[in-house]
């Protein structure tokens, strides 16, 4: 009697054992929702790279963020302090440098805010993701802001910035692409001809 | 740099401050632990709710997970938790069966019709079980732990857990007795 | 000039490049994975899909310190995904706009979608509606509705930069916690009415 108790029970056990799926939905949600919780920063510089803040600037700065801003007007893939969004062409036109570069490239100029870093590069196909390629090497500006203007081909590229040679941070405000074939994160960028 | 990524791997970015790395164990862990919540719950949104809050508890006390290794077990623990929380806060609400979400979790492809009957009328009876039993019941025989583990994860006692066990093989045992006996 | 010498000069200068990608490759990838590389690029080149896309596949695995195996999988992934994007945008279509659109196929738009996206852009090139679609996607915009906002909006004639600009929008929404689907219909929305100029009422 026992036995077939028993019997039973696994017959029942092995029913509830079969898989139950839960839509990617739920995915959704959740990051949702974790998003809006306080970052955790346990040794504090991907947090910080990431965070707004409040960077001082000096005007060398100043100048360098707003040609950021004018750039991405432009090419559509830059990012600059929130405030500095309202800048545009005026401004473009001042400090924008004149592309010396051939007519198939464009010079662009990346920028990151990473005030703990010791290096920043920018690696994408257009360097054959060598973050030791020396015209992608960012330059350390002021306050936390790291940039590097250089050129890439007119087209649709993939691209991230690599910290101290370890980290891979995608450019928080660029448009993103899947980076489910080696898990970590990437932009893109579509270069145009300025017209 | 991290070409494969096992939990503590992925724990420790999130720590860093890298948000969306947690997307990662929460594609992991969602199915897994959807049939337990499902079980214990009797539907589906409420194994959702469950779920979605265990993952943001999880998230949010992520510090405080010491064995990074060990995430998977970590955040289980919290998931039995948040469906006794529901579970109570449901309290003496009917538990709804609809056909077709029997249907939704891949009934045998053999006989469908009959599996879906019976499958029925397992849930219906696992729902009338007391709550512990049918949490004890579920972490033995479809989770498959040991008592020592279970003992961790509830913080109740083996000879308890037992019990609990005992007595929800008993009354399922009763319930179904029609379908056995037949 | 003959035309024999003439393709002997062309081979001569192309020569060198398909070499200094090869001395990339081999300098980075471990012998069976970068004949296996090698191999998936010859079968692009052959069915006259873009080639340096792949090659940069497998120089992204390499420096990301990805094992050869999976390099070699997404290297052939991309490549049908490249084939698929060919087929459904037709010859004409560009390298940039292939490389563009096997990004979103790996995001999850279907081959249809990517065709209604074809037909709504017209003449007008497809890069940049397909870059912020696959954004959309990847900050949890359900695929259906980010593609029809796509959709409306090339089918507005809505250009580049204002494409540019609402990606960042949607961006900065989603970043302030907003929902990210709503976040996309409501930018799109503003988007559609400002460009069919539809008169003085900011109905929406």
């Amino acid at each position: 009697m026992r036995d077939e108790t028993e019997q039973h029970i696994e017959q029942i056990a092995r029913e509830l054992r079969a898989p139950v799926s839960i839509g990617r939905e739920l995915d959704a949600r959740v990051m949702r929702a974790v998003r809006r919780l306080p970052r955790h920063a346990r040794f504090g510089l991907w947090s910080r790279l990431i965070t707004p803040r409040t960077v001082t600037v000096t005007p060398l700065v100043w100048g360098m963020l707003a040609a950021a801003v004018a750039a991405f007007a432009v090419l559509g893939a830059m990012h600059a302090g929130a405030d500095l969004d309202r800048a545009a062409k005026p401004i473009a036109r001042a400090f924008f440098p004149r592309p010396q570069t051939p007519a198939q490239s464009q010079r662009v100029q990346f920028v990151l805010v990473a005030p703990d870093a010791k290096k920043v590069a920018v690696v994408g196909d257009f360097n054959g993701w060598d973050a030791s390629h020396a015209a992608y090497q960012a330059q350390h500006r002021g306050g936390g802001v790291w940039s590097v203007t250089a050129p890439v081909p007119l087209g649709h590229h993939r691209y991230s910035f690599v910290v101290d040679d370890s980290l891979w941070v995608a450019d928080p405000t660029a448009p993103r692409v899947t980076d489910y074939d080696y898990g970590m994160p990437n932009s893109a960028i579509v270069v145009q001809e300025q017209k | 740099m991290e070409a494969g990524s096992s939990d503590a791997v992925v724990v420790a970015r999130v720590l860093r401050g890298d948000v969306e790395a947690f997307r990662s164990l929460v594609e992991q862990y969602r199915d897994r632990y959807a049939r337990y919540a499902f079980h214990m719950l009797g539907n589906r949104e409420d194994a959702e709710e469950a779920l979605q809050d265990a993952f943001v508890r999880a998230y949010r006390s992520l510090a405080r997970c010491e064995d990074p290794e060990r995430f998977g077990a970590w955040l289980f623990r919290i998931l039995v938790n948040r469906c006794r929380t529901l579970g109570a806060r449901r309290g003496r609400r009917a538990r709804t069966f609809v056909v077709d979400e029997v249907a939704l979790l891949g009934a045998a492809e053999e006989h469908p019709a009959a599996t879906t009957a019976w499958r029925e009328e397992i849930d219906r009876a696992l729902q009338q079980l007391r709550g512990d039993q049918r949490e004890a019941f579920l972490l033995k025989y479809v989770e498959e732990m040991g008592y020592d583990e279970m003992s961790q994860l509830t913080g109740v006692g083996v000879s308890a857990l037992k019990m609990r066990v005992m007595r929800a093989c008993e009354r399922l045992r009763e319930l179904l007795s029609e379908v056995y006996d037949a | 000039m003959s035309v024999a010498a003439r393709t002997l000069i062309a081979l001569m200068l192309v020569a060198p490049l398909a070499l200094a990608q090869d001395a990339r490759l081999s300098a980075r990838l471990d012998k069976p994975t970068l004949i296996a590389v090698n191999a998936i690029v010859d079968s692009a080149r052959v069915a006259k899909l873009p080639t340096a896309p792949l090659v940069d596949k497998a120089l992204e695995g390499a420096a990301k310190g990805s094992d050869g195996q999976n390099i070699i999988v997404a290297v052939r992934q991309l490549s049908m995904q490249m084939g698929s994007a060919k087929r459904v945008l037709g010859s004409s279509a560009t390298p940039d706009e292939i490389k563009a659109a096997a990004t979103a196929l790996a995001a999850g738009v279907s081959e249809r979608d990517l065709a209604r996206l074809r037909s709504a852009s017209g003449k007008r090139p497809m890069t940049m509606p397909l870059a912020v679609l696959t954004d959309l996607i990847v900050r949890d915009v359900p695929i259906a509705t980010a593609t029809s906002l796509v959709v409306q909006l090339a089918r507005s004639g809505v250009k580049d930069p204002e494409l540019a600009l609402f990606q960042r929008n949607v961006r900065a929404d989603i970043d302030r916690g907003a929902d990210p689907s709503v976040a996309a219909t409501t930018r799109a929305r503003g988007l559609v009415l400002r460009s069919s100029g539809s008169g003085n009422k900011p109905t929406e």
